[in-house]
């Protein structure tokens, strides 16, 4: 463990997720609230944050038990949110198939929409894998650990930042930071251009199933352009 | 059900669920060839995957609303997404995109 902690890309990726943790707080926050709210012990509140590690799936959660929803419907339903994850599974695949099975086993634990938008870009400059794999373990650990601190802040304090202060709008702009800069290519922004479009036109979707839908939709246009601007170049 | 319980047992199974979508393709490919248009598609999951994930939170509360001209957040962020491209810096685009939504939201009230 202690191995872990002094590896230098292991903190370089732990100092890279600190300003993408202020985009955390009131997301963080209102998680706790909502746990305390639908009369969560500490230790299940807690419980919630750290082994479940997904916001949207945790405040589904908890608005659905709150609302006496049946078992059967909560876990469907964070079940059908948590599908984006097997789609960043894929996408860190190829980059993660070089490591040890158990190194493979901890990273997925920690694979979250903002861990893997802040490594796309260490894992696609390519080098050792090693050292990428640890960059990812030092951000995500960040995430995780800044996560059970803002959620159990949420939980005891309750809503401490005002609202007029709009910080919930970090939350978007840490993943504005790290997607606008792959719009680098035709195909890139076409994924981004037709994924931009499903999802407003989709939004009436249940069990935020837009954003999947969205995502394969802006996949496959992304891919169709590249392939087709390829067959192009080649004549 | 007691109400304890069925948190517990949502934890549990939504935390296992969520787990195993986490690890799916990446033990599944550990030791499996990747077919070379999977590869290519899959470069395309982040631009496609956080558009999809971010635009509705720029647009929240209500696409109506942000096409109007009504949401502040939607001119922040674009400002904060030209200051991305240029920049690569999340701590930039954070500071301009917070500075601009404020000032606009001084402005409008």
């Amino acid at each position: 463990m202690r191995r872990i902690a002094a590896d230098a890309d292991f903190r370089a990726g732990f100092a890279e997720m600190v300003p993408a943790c202020i985009g955390l707080v009131p997301f963080g926050l209102v998680c706790g609230v909502g746990a305390a709210a639908a009369g969560a012990s500490p230790l299940a509140a807690l419980g919630l944050s750290a082994i479940v590690f997904s916001g949207a799936a945790q405040i589904l959660a908890v608005q659905l038990l709150a609302a006496g929803a049946p078992l059967a419907v909560i876990v469907m339903t964070c079940f059908v949110a948590g599908l984006r994850f097997v789609i960043y599974s894929a996408a860190m695949a190829p980059y993660v198939r070089p490591l040890p099975p158990r190194f493979q086993k901890g990273l997925a634990f920690l694979l979250t929409d903002q861990a893997f938008a802040a490594s796309v870009r260490r894992l696609r400059a390519g080098g050792n894998p090693h050292a990428a794999g640890m960059h990812f373990l030092g951000g995500g650990f960040t995430l995780w650990a800044m996560w059970q601190v803002t959620n159990m802040a949420g939980y005891f304090a309750g809503n401490v930042i005002p609202a007029s202060w709009s910080l919930d709008f970090a939350v978007p702009l840490c993943f504005i930071a790290l997607v606008a800069p792959l719009y680098r290519s035709v195909p890139a922004v076409m994924a981004g251009l037709m994924a931009a479009i499903a999802v407003v036109v989709l939004a009436a979707l249940p069990m935020k199933l837009a954003l999947i839908a969205a995502g394969l939709i802006g996949i496959v246009a992304g891919t169709l352009v590249d392939l087709a601007r390829e067959r192009w170049t080649a004549r | 059900m007691d109400g304890a319980l069925k948190l517990w047992i949502v934890i549990v199974v939504v935390g296992a669920l969520n787990y195993l979508s986490r690890l799916s393709f990446i033990a599944f490919f550990a030791s499996r060839e990747m077919p070379p248009l999977l590869a290519r598609a899959l470069k395309f999951v982040p631009a496609a995957m956080l558009t999809a994930l971010v635009l509705p939170m720029v647009l929240s509360p209500s696409a109506a609303g942000a096409l109007a001209g009504i949401n502040p957040r939607v001119p922040a962020a674009i400002v904060a997404a030209i200051v991305a491209y240029f920049t690569h810096s999340t701590l930039k685009t954070l500071a301009v995109g917070m500075t601009t939504l404020w000032l606009l939201q001084a402005l409008a009230g």
